[in-house]
């Protein structure tokens, strides 16, 4: 095997047409983290946020309660999952699929909880990620058609076209999007106010390592040489 | 001993094998990798659980509900 | 296996004197004798035979299993960095997941200090994003992502730091955003007590430091590696002492922005480097 992506030596790839699975270093780790901080959250327990009381003297405890947790825990299970989908597929399509339903599953993780604000920061949220799936299915359905293939080890091959760069730069505006950084993140910081952390670091951890795989993706489509 | 503490003396005792198997037997890369990945850090904590000092238990419930009084 | 044990006690040794340096120059510009040179070392060893309990309130095992979380990706990194000299890109994924860490840390105890830590850990990782960018400078001025073609080509072509300027200034906000007491520690702000720490006492404290100390060694090496190349140890650690130097002199004279202010100065600094930079490599 003597596919080099980016400098790295592949450790191994699936073969199925178009719909490839592949893995080098960079996507094992961020593969095996996803799978562990999913682990970590299908045993953990949630907090019990500590918050001064209004009016008294005494502390008030918000926790988070039984059919909320149920639901909670099962939602950032499939988003660690998706998450982790995301890290190993070498075909763009499957990868904008993953961060479609990355999109849905963060919406509904705060969605069950009983929160004005939050509510709030999830609606904004959630009208952001809906508009950027139309950049995203559209960025990669151009790449698609200017390459005739979605999958990453043929287009690592083929030359950078105008289209390629203009699809990609929809792509990433669609990624932006879905895991809401810098332009959009303004209303994300809010959604992290409510308690149930296991939960929320999925929303975090999905939207940074999909970044970190966007750059990969994109540099194996825009090749500067 | 309570089950933290033998929990503790197990991890510690598989990291500490898990280290000097790929010290002295000299696998293949990505298996003293994992291993060093994996072993290194458990071995730490589990040795600090196991160092670090237990209060009186009557102290316990108090400490645990507020962990800043007293220190 | 000898050389990744060798390069872990090196980085927590060099890491915590170099902490150890930078409080010791802080004091000493702000006119107060400051902490013996070995101080972090001492108080990172000595927390693991301190008294500990876990809050009743913690998301268990979360709780305990995040400090060894940050602790499994810095020794990844020494394999990645010094041990095989792998992708860079590997090195920006385990600081991503430091930036987890940071959040979770927070969350995970249940204290409201933790927790404004953990929103503003989101909020300064939106910010940190950006400097990411660093990264494809990089690669389109060097052509590849792995630190040892990285170092031959500087061999070849000279350091990076020449051509690429604007990209090590946004290589070094980002370091500078992981020291204590710089500008932008918003997560660690006095403010929030100890941010995302308050509720990690004892023990688990121990730990974290001894994580810290290897993640400001490896971030160092890093930059040492990426934008002046191979050098020899000697050289590596002169060269960390200067940055933890010019870093400490930064950290003394500037207060920790507020968290508003310090996102858009990081933003401001991406945006400069970003643009300047490729400026530069089409001219």
């Amino acid at each position: 095997m003597d596919i080099i992506i980016l400098g790295q030596q592949l450790m191994g790839y699936i073969p199925l047409g178009d719909i490839v699975l592949y893995l080098a270093p960079v996507n094992l780790f961020m593969f095996a983290s996803a799978l562990a901080f999913t682990t970590l959250i299908a045993i953990s327990r949630t907090e019990t946020q500590v918050e001064a009381g209004v009016g008294t003297l005494k502390d008030q405890e918000v926790k988070v309660d039984k059919d909320e947790f149920k639901i909670r825990r099962f939602l950032a299970i499939v988003c660690g999952l998706a998450t982790a989908g995301a890290m190993i597929t070498g075909d763009l399509f499957n990868f904008t699929l993953f961060v479609c339903l990355i999109g849905i599953v963060n919406i509904g993780i705060v969605a069950a909880v009983k929160q004005i604000d939050v509510l709030d920061a999830a609606f904004q949220y959630g009208l952001v990620a809906m508009i950027a799936i139309l950049p995203l299915f559209g960025g990669a359905a151009m790449i698609l058609a200017s390459t005739g293939t979605i999958s990453l080890l043929e287009i690592a091959h083929i030359p950078t076209t105008f289209m390629m760069i203009f699809g990609s730069l929809l792509l990433f505006l669609g990624v932006a999007g879905e895991t809401g950084v810098a332009p959009f993140y303004a209303t994300k910081a809010e959604m992290f106010r409510t308690p149930g952390s296991p939960f929320l670091l999925i929303i975090h951890l999905s939207s940074l390592l999909v970044i970190i795989r966007v750059i990969e993706i994109l540099l194996i489509i825009n090749k500067p040489f | 001993m309570d089950k933290l503490k033998i929990s503790s003396y197990l991890i510690l005792i598989i990291s500490i094998a898990g280290i000097l198997y790929a010290l002295l037997f000299n696998p293949p890369p990505w298996i003293v990798y994992g291993i060093s990945i994996i072993f290194i850090p458990t071995g730490i904590l589990s040795f600090g659980l196991i160092s670090m000092k237990r209060g009186p238990k009557k102290d316990e419930e108090d400490k645990n509900r507020e962990p800043f009084i007293g220190y | 296996m000898a050389n990744i044990l060798l390069n872990v006690l090196i980085a927590f040794l060099v890491g915590s004197v170099l902490f150890g340096l930078q409080r010791k120059i802080m004091a000493r510009i702000q006119m107060r004798p400051g902490p013996p040179i070995i101080q972090h070392l001492l108080h990172t060893l000595k927390f693991f035979i301190k008294e500990s309990t876990f809050p009743k309130t913690a998301a268990m095992p979360f709780y305990i299993a995040i400090t060894a979380m940050l602790s499994v990706i810095w020794v990844a990194a020494i394999i990645v960095g010094p041990v095989t000299q792998g992708s860079l890109l590997l090195i920006f994924a385990i600081y991503a997941i430091h930036k987890i860490v940071e959040h979770n840390a927070g969350s995970s105890s249940g204290s409201p200090y933790g927790k404004l830590s953990c929103v503003r850990a989101v909020f300064s990782a939106a910010a940190e994003v950006p400097l990411f960018a660093v990264l494809i400078i990089i690669y389109f001025k060097a052509g590849t992502m792995n630190i040892a073609q990285i170092i031959s080509y500087q061999a070849a072509n000279g350091p990076l730091i020449y051509s690429i300027p604007l990209a090590a200034a946004m290589f070094f906000v980002l370091i500078l955003s992981k020291a204590p007491y710089s500008p932008f520690a918003i997560t660690k702000g006095k403010d929030i007590i100890s941010g995302y720490e308050t509720e990690h006492f004892g023990l688990l404290r121990g730990y974290l430091m001894m994580s810290e100390s290897t993640a400001w060694y490896m971030l160092l090496w890093v930059f040492l590696t990426v934008f002046i190349g191979g050098l020899s140890p000697l050289w590596y650690l002169v060269g960390m002492l200067a940055l933890s130097t010019i870093v400490g002199f930064i950290n003394a004279t500037t207060p920790i922005l507020n968290p508003n202010h310090s996102i858009m100065t990081q933003v401001s600094f991406a945006l400069i480097g970003i643009v300047g930079s490729l400026v530069l490599l089409l001219y």
